[in-house]
Order: C-alpha cells, then sequence, then structure tokens
C-alpha cells in the first residue's frame, strides 16, 4: 500500500516537471496571443479587444498570400525532389551512400544567416533570372529538403517490402507497383515532412530577411520583425505574429488531428 | 534518382557557399568590381571580433548546457515513464520550430514593465527593465528555441538502451539512483553530446533573439548580428563572409562529430 502510494508521488513529480517546461514553451505564444486581444485602455484596465486586426500593417495580407504560396510551391517542390532520394538510400546499398547524404544534409547545418549572405552573391551573380518568387522557393527548398527527407526516410523503413513483392509477382511493372502499392503505403509517413516543410518555411525569417534584398519580396514574417523593430511592442504587431502563428499552430493541430504523431516520430521527435 | 535533390544542392548550396567562400578571400567590398585578393580578413578578424565571438560563445554555450539540464529529465521521462498525454507534450516540442522570431517577441512582452513577470521581479526588488535587456533572458530565449533538438537527440539515444541493462543492475542490488547513475546515464552520453553541440551550432545562427532581447550591448555584438552589419551595412563583403566562414566551419565540424557520434541512426 505505502509503495503504491509513493508510485503515485513520482508519477504526479513527472507530470508536473513536463507541464512546467511545456508552460515555459508556451508562455511566448501565450504572451503574444494575450497582448492581441487584450488591450489597455486609457484607465489601465484591460479589455478584449479585437481592434488590433484592423489596424495591422497595410499589405500584411497581401504579404501572408505570398508567404503562403511560396511555401505551398516549396512544398511540393521538396517533396517531389526527396521521395526518389529517400527510396533510393532505403532500398539500394551503393557506394557513397554515406557521402550523398552527408552532402544532402549539410545545408540544414549553415545558419540562415551565412546561407542567406551566399545566396544573395549567387543570385546577383549567376542566378539573376531567380530574382523573384523563385528565388524564395529555390532557397526555401534547399534549405528545408532535409526535413523532407528524414520524414520519408522513415516512412520507407516502416514499409515492409512483402506488399511490393507481391505486386511484381501479379505481374505489375516497377512505375505501377510504386504508384498503385507504395506511395498509397506510405502517403502517411510523407505528409509529416510535408508538415514540417510548410510550417518551417512559412516562418522562416532570417534567410529571408537576406534575400528579399535581391529578390525584392517580403514575406509575412519579414513584416512582423520590421514592425517590431519599429513599431515594438503595440497591439498591432502582436495581431500579427499571432496571425502567423495561429496558422502554423492550426496546420500542426489539423495534422496530428488526423495521423496522430506516429509519422513525425523518428525524424524530429522521440 | 538521387540526382534532382543533389542537383539543386549544388545549385543553391555548394555554389553559393562556395562564392561566399571566395569573397571571404577579397578585400572589402573589391568582390563586386575588380577583385583585390588577401587573407587580410581572416588575419584582422579575431582581433576585431574578438568579444563578437566570445559573446556569441558564451551565450551558445550557456544556453546548450541549460538545454541539456532542462531537456535530460523530459527526454527520459517521455522515453521510460510517460504514457498519457504524451502525445501533447510531443505536440508542444513542435512550437519552438516556429521561429526564433516569435520565442523573443513573446519574451519581450513577458517582461516588458507592466507583464506579468516584470510584476513579480519587481516584487522580489529586481528592475525589471535591468531584466528586460540581459544575459538571463537572452540565454532563456536561446535555450527554448533549441529545446526540442536537445529532448530529441537525448531521447534517441535513451530509447536505444536496452532496459534488460537497468534491470540486471537492480537484480544485482543497485537502487534506481545507482542504476540511473551507473548504467543509463553513461549509455545516453552520446544523446547529450549531440544534443548540446546541435542547440550550440543552431544558437550561433540565431539573429532575432539576440537582437530583441539583448538590447544594445549584448545583442549587436554576436556573431550573427556582425555577419549583417559588416556585410550589408558598412559593406566590407570580405570581411562579412569570413565571418560567416567562420561560423560554417564550426557548425560543419559540429555537424561531423554528431554524425560520427549517432552512428547512422538514419543511414
Amino acid at each position: 500500500m505505502k509503495s503504491l502510494k509513493k508510485e503515485h508521488v513520482h508519477t504526479a513529480l513527472v507530470y508536473l516537471y513536463l507541464i512546467i517546461v511545456s508552460i515555459l514553451i508556451l508562455m511566448p505564444l501565450a504572451m503574444t496571443l494575450f497582448r492581441a486581444i487584450f488591450t489597455q485602455s486609457e484607465e489601465g484596465k484591460l479589455a478584449i479587444s479585437i481592434e488590433p486586426y484592423f489596424t495591422i500593417s497595410e499589405g500584411f495580407w497581401d504579404k501572408m498570400q505570398v508567404s503562403i504560396s511560396i511555401s505551398l510551391v516549396t512544398v511540393a517542390l521538396t517533396t517531389a525532389i526527396s521521395l526518389p532520394v529517400a527510396y533510393g538510400i532505403v532500398k539500394y546499398d551503393f557506394r557513397g551512400k554515406k557521402l550523398i547524404f552527408t552532402l544532402l544534409n549539410g545545408v540544414w547545418y549553415v545558419p540562415g544567416i551565412t546561407y542567406g549572405l551566399s545566396l544573395v552573391l549567387a543570385y546577383y551573380f549567376v542566378y539573376k533570372f531567380l530574382l523573384g518568387f523563385w528565388g524564395f522557393v529555390a532557397a526555401y527548398s534547399t534549405g528545408f529538403m532535409l526535413l523532407s527527407l528524414l520524414t520519408q526516410i522513415v516512412a520507407f523503413r516502416n514499409f515492409d517490402p512483402v506488399f511490393e513483392e507481391a505486386a511484381r509477382c501479379l505481374g505489375a511493372g516497377r512505375l505501377q507497383t510504386f504508384l498503385r502499392v507504395t506511395l498509397p503505403l506510405i502517403g502517411p509517413g510523407i505528409t509529416a515532412g510535408v508538415i514540417l516543410v510548410l510550417v518551417l518555411s512559412l516562418n522562416e525569417f532570417i534567410t529571408a530577411l537576406l534575400i528579399s534584398g535581391p529578390t525584392r519580396i517580403k514575406t509575412a514574417p519579414l513584416q512582423v520583425f520590421t514592425d517590431i523593430r519599429h513599431a515594438g511592442v503595440r497591439p498591432f504587431v502582436a495581431a500579427e505574429a499571432t496571425i502567423l502563428q495561429l496558422v502554423s499552430l492550426a496546420i500542426v493541430i489539423v495534422y496530428l488531428k488526423f495521423f496522430g504523431t506516429k509519422y513525425l516520430r523518428g525524424s524530429i521527435m522521440i | 534518382m538521387t540526382l534532382p535533390g543533389l542537383l539543386i544542392q549544388i545549385f543553391f548550396f555548394f555554389i553559393p557557399l562556395s562564392m561566399l567562400f571566395i569573397m571571404s578571400f577579397t578585400l572589402k567590398d573589391s568582390f563586386f568590381f575588380t577583385p583585390i585578393f588577401t587573407a587580410e580578413n581572416y588575419l584582422r578578424l579575431f582581433r576585431i571580433y574578438r568579444i563578437d565571438l566570445q559573446n556569441t560563445f558564451f551565450l551558445t554555450s550557456v544556453a546548450a548546457t541549460l538545454d541539456i539540464l532542462l531537456g535530460y529529465p523530459f527526454a527520459y521521462f517521455m522515453v521510460r515513464k510517460v504514457k498519457r498525454l504524451a502525445d501533447v507534450f510531443r505536440a508542444i516540442l513542435i512550437i519552438p520550430l516556429f521561429g526564433e522570431l516569435y520565442i523573443a517577441y513573446g519574451l519581450l512582452y513577458l517582461i516588458l514593465p507592466g507583464g506579468p513577470v516584470a510584476n513579480l521581479l519587481e516584487t522580489l526588488g529586481i528592475p525589471a527593465l535591468e531584466a528586460l535587456y540581459s544575459l538571463p533572458t537572452t540565454i532563456l530565449a536561446l535555450a527554448l528555441y533549441t529545446l526540442p533538438f536537445v529532448v530529441y537527440n537525448i531521447g534517441v539515444s535513451l530509447q536505444g538502451i536496452e532496459r534488460s541493462y537497468e534491470e540486471a543492475a537492480r537484480c544485482l542490488g543497485a537502487s534506481p539512483t545507482q542504476a540511473f547513475l551507473r548504467i543509463t546515464l553513461p549509455l545516453s552520453l552520446p544523446g547529450v553530446v549531440t544534443g548540446w553541440l546541435t542547440s550550440f551550432g543552431w544558437n550561433l545562427g540565431a539573429y532575432a533573439i539576440p537582437i530583441l532581447l539583448g538590447g544594445p550591448i549584448i545583442g549587436t555584438r554576436v556573431i550573427s548580428n556582425q555577419i549583417w552589419t559588416t556585410s550589408l551595412v558598412v559593406s566590407d563583403f570580405g570581411m562579412g563572409s569570413a565571418l560567416g566562414v567562420i561560423v560554417v566551419l564550426i557548425t560543419m565540424s559540429i555537424f561531423y562529430i554528431v554524425t560520427r557520434l549517432s552512428r547512422g541512426v538514419l543511414v
């Protein structure tokens, strides 16, 4: 009886710790949200108001649109490009596999500021045709490919090749097997990468800050940063930051509702 | 099959990075006109930017250590103890991935005069304005930013430890604490090291957190901000890219150690 009680106390403490750390993580988001909803009146009283959402910077919604379209194109491109890579890495053993994987990984470990600076150079000197929308897509697709690749590798790992073999035995071609058997089965696994690339590219800030010079495109997070620097802690800035975070959060929550955390594990989650 | 993937990395990562490398050997902004090649940037770099390098390494290493202290129990509980609500905690760990900008901004509100923490600090006798642009706030923000990576790295290494080792130790008379300290902890050390290094490497490039929370003293004297100022404000592109190259060299060696230590979890 006594040990059972001790166990309960243990479990309670474990959860208490996890909750405290979670609160630490959620704190900045909660605070921004709070400030974007409750506005201080002149007498110093807090009142709920949606006014900040109508006073956000002019053009913020246009930038949001630009951000979303960049993200969507990026997601499509990264998924298409990394899918064959992941398939090859899991299915075949070839020389230099480790090397190729390492080369593909490299960009993830280069800080955004350095990566952005090197892209500015490349865009000015070599890829002049990319000064615009596609400049962003190229940068994001390169930078976030690893995330999509990792989740796809995990998906292919968990996939039983028996199904493929059965399809092949029954006379399906290689491509047919891939399209009709493999893809539907690993589909949910691929969505994990889709969601990560979508959310991260929507919020990418430092690389965007650098390449917004040559490409002359400003994304929504850049607008938030500019407004923070210029207007500081005004309610409308909080509203902008909230909009971006809530959109990201909504994407994540909808995803988790459908698929749970199963497919994200092994790539960025334990 | 890996060709499209490799090509995009070559065109938009290796070529730009090589250009940056070449530019780091040119004088000021001469790269854009007639390049004057020199190694002077690297020779002067450590003298001019010593304080910035020191600041950055101090901030990032303290933040990484704080991450280990916060993240180890988190990962351990997630792997070993928690069943209910585990998905909720996992989901919460995605939020820092939204970006450093929001973390910095949220903390700004928290500590600003009138905010909840500001009131608490005032009652404790600490002026809130001093906490606003201070080292502890910046470090906390950096730590929160990279916490998911640390939890992930430690979690993966904990998952790789056979539970029977611990059970064997317990059977042989070790107390739970002893079993943890002698068996589990040493076996999970690679995860601790990779977690620390990943956090360190990521925070080297943090830009918004130091600038928004560090204030004029700490915030502007970190490498990421100097790369920006030196190259795009002062137009000393040679020096700016030399700083960039130094950062890349550090993060790349970290990446190398991490892949060696994690012993090909994925490939």
